[in-house]
């Protein structure tokens, strides 16, 4: 027993040391901004780039984009699914492996090829690169949405619901949204991590994002870079430790313990 | 004019037909149980009442007016499902408020609606708990109170007990009676639990294939049931290969012993039959009786169940646990009277051997 335990410390420790070992290098090395002091010198030099500022608000404004339309269609779709299909679900399961089997450079000249000529010549508008971010994340929103409502007695709720009155709208609004909270909050997270450091897209498409921009640095700078994949750090797990903070919440008041209780 | 009427109801999914022509009327303040196994259509009748299943054929009609086609949200009953289905969301009081607020009503209004329904239920002190925090017997009175709070023309229940201990099932069944009574709401109540059903329906309908074998009031039901099915299902019955002696006076025998039914028989002298007897039906002695061997003494708390062994027979007969009389001992030799009345003689291939409710109680040994 006690051996084991030593063991399986001896084994956390190295998981920790592989993983945090390049990450604090990266921090050490992002200090050497000025010669001969550990200085915060590459982070400032970060943020007073006009171009850092642009490029991120550009992104995060296409990631805000991205949530509020994949949200929009995938999460009527899924509930649809489970609740009028469930025999299709295999089959859209395999749907969301698409975009990762698919090398999203193969999606980008999809989407030129499709997009340049009339009627649909959207290859200059935003609208054809938050559409390519929809399908680039629809596999992360599905999968935190369905498991969320696997979660739940979604047909029990909706029936109850209509039951006592509700219509669609209600039933969406009061009883299964706010049950998909965690679920709906996960979904966001992750597809404003995702969009937020997209490259591939972004290029071919010649949009001024994030994505390419950190490429940019990654080429012309030393430091820089190094201070970018911090804060990049920073933030992802920044949104993970609120995605955990507000879901505690739920947790206590919401459902999941109950299951003792029957 | 009957307050629920089901005309010739037909459900079919796929080639399966589930429910195949069913009718029945429901009067106004009613409460009515669909007694039967798993399959036999009384879930998915119940379901078609409430508008989440649609009918291949047949009508429904609920005071007067033809709902068959109306959706589930707009016919107004309310319903309690076997898993509670309350929001987890939403605390005791705004579940029980759900479906007023829907219906509009201004929070002043739903507020004292809410307070009379957790009065109803006794869970006052419960209004902003969480179902998680509560346990599933305070869970389902809860759907309960949400479930007619709307003021429902109908309550239906779909086995709402069956997810509850034995003793909180006794008790919550009995509230779900009174509270019924007290507001005279009509009521549909689905079980597979025959006790269930006869201590607390006005009408019980013993559902089999889709269909209603027997409806009437639990006693009729029990006492005098109209299929060896329903016999078989309500209650414990012993069924008994016997062959007839004089069909005139309706002399039978059973393994060589001769024994009376009482009545004329329309059978010819030396063929097959079946007597179905309830285990409380039998007395120790007497003169219409039936010679065996106790096997087995059981203890069912007020009852006691003896296994009589009658020539290779496994035969229940019950009495009361009295502790001013002697209970025979297992080895014993004892008479089983039954009075002839209580005898029910069918055919063979009416009442199969296999529907035998004491066929776990086999005489070890014999």
């Amino acid at each position: 027993m006690k051996r084991r335990t030593r063991l399986s410390w001896l084994w956390f420790s190295i998981g920790i040391v592989y993983f945090f070992l390049p990450l604090a290098a990266t921090f050490l090395f992002s200090l050497h901004g000025k010669k001969g002091v550990l200085s915060f010198a590459a982070y400032r030099n970060v943020f007073v780039d006009p171009d850092f500022l642009k490029t991120f608000g550009f992104s995060l404004e296409m990631a805000v984009l991205t949530v509020l339309v994949g949200l929009a269609l995938i999460v009527p779709t899924a509930i649809w699914i489970q609740l009028k299909v469930p025999k299709a679900k295999p089959l859209f399961d395999v749907f969301t492996l698409l975009p990762f089997a698919i090398p999203p450079i193969i999606l980008a000249f999809g989407l030129i090829r499709s997009y340049s000529r009339p009627p649909l010549a959207l290859v200059s508008s935003p609208v054809l690169l938050v559409a390519g971010y929809v399908i680039i994340s629809f596999p992360y929103i599905y999968r935190s949405v369905d498991s969320g409502l696997r979660a739940m007695d979604l047909r029990g709720l909706c029936e109850a619901a209509q039951s006592l009155g509700a219509g669609w709208g209600s039933l969406l609004f009061r009883v299964v949204l706010p049950n998909l909270r965690t679920a709906l909050l996960s979904a966001t997270f992750l597809t404003l991590a995702i969009v937020i450091g997209e490259l591939t897209l972004a290029v071919l498409l010649a949009w001024p994002a994030f994505g390419p921009y950190m490429a940019l640095m990654g080429r012309n700078r030393a430091y820089e870079p190094a201070a970018l994949a911090i804060l990049s750090f920073a933030l992802t797990w920044g949104s993970i430790g609120l995605i955990q903070a507000l879901t505690r919440t739920d947790r206590d008041k919401g459902p999941g313990v109950g299951a003792g209780a029957h | 004019m009957a307050f629920i009427e089901l005309r010739g109801i037909v459900k079919s999914f796929g080639r399966n037909t589930v429910v195949k022509g069913l009718s029945l009327s429901v009067e106004k303040g009613e409460f009515v149980s669909f007694l039967g196994g798993s399959g036999c259509g009384k879930t998915t009748t119940l379901r078609m009442i409430a508008g989440f299943e649609t009918p291949t054929a047949g009508s429904i009609l609920i005071d007067g007016g033809d709902v068959s086609r109306v959706m589930p949200n707009r016919r107004n009953l309310g319903m309690v499902f076997q898993n509670y289905a309350l929001f987890p969301n939403m605390t005791v009081r705004r579940n029980i408020a759900f479906g007023l607020k829907i219906a509009g009503k201004s929070a002043r209004e739903a507020d004292a609606r809410v307070d009379e329904m957790l009065e109803l239920i006794r869970m006052g002190e419960f209004a902003a708990r969480y179902p998680h925090q509560l346990s599933g017997g305070q869970q389902q009175r809860v759907a309960l109170a949400r479930a007619i709070a709307i003021e429902p023309k109908a309550l239906l229940l779909d086995e709402p007990l069956s997810a509850l201990d034995a003793k909180i099932r006794v008790k919550l069944r009995d509230d779900i009676r009174d509270i019924q009574r007290k507001l005279g709401i009509t009521t549909i109540y689905v079980t597979h639990d025959q006790e269930e059903a006869l201590s607390i329906s006005d009408r019980v309908a013993v559902m089999k294939d889709g269909l209603i074998e027997q409806i009437g009031a639990p006693f009729e039901i029990y006492n005098r049931p109209a299929t060896p099915y329903v016999a078989a299902f309500i209650g414990t019955l012993n069924i008994i290969p016997a062959t007839a002696i004089d069909p005139a006076v309706g002399s039978v025998s059973v393994e060589g012993q001769a024994i009376s039914s009482g009545r004329v028989l329309d059978v010819k002298a030396g063929e097959e039959l079946r007597l179905s007897i309830r285990p409380e039906a039998f007395t120790l002695g007497g003169a219409n009786s039936l010679e065996g061997r106790v096997a087995k003494v059981k203890l069912l708390g007020s009852i006691v169940r003896l296994v009589v062994d009658v020539g290779g027979l496994a035969l229940s007969a019950d009495g009361f646990n009295d502790p001013s009389r002697r209970i025979p001992a297992v080895g014993e030799a004892v008479r089983l009277g039954v009075p002839a009345e209580a005898i029910v003689v069918s055919r063979p291939e009416e009442a199969p051997l296999v529907a035998q409710a004491v066929e776990e109680e086999a005489v070890d040994g014999a």
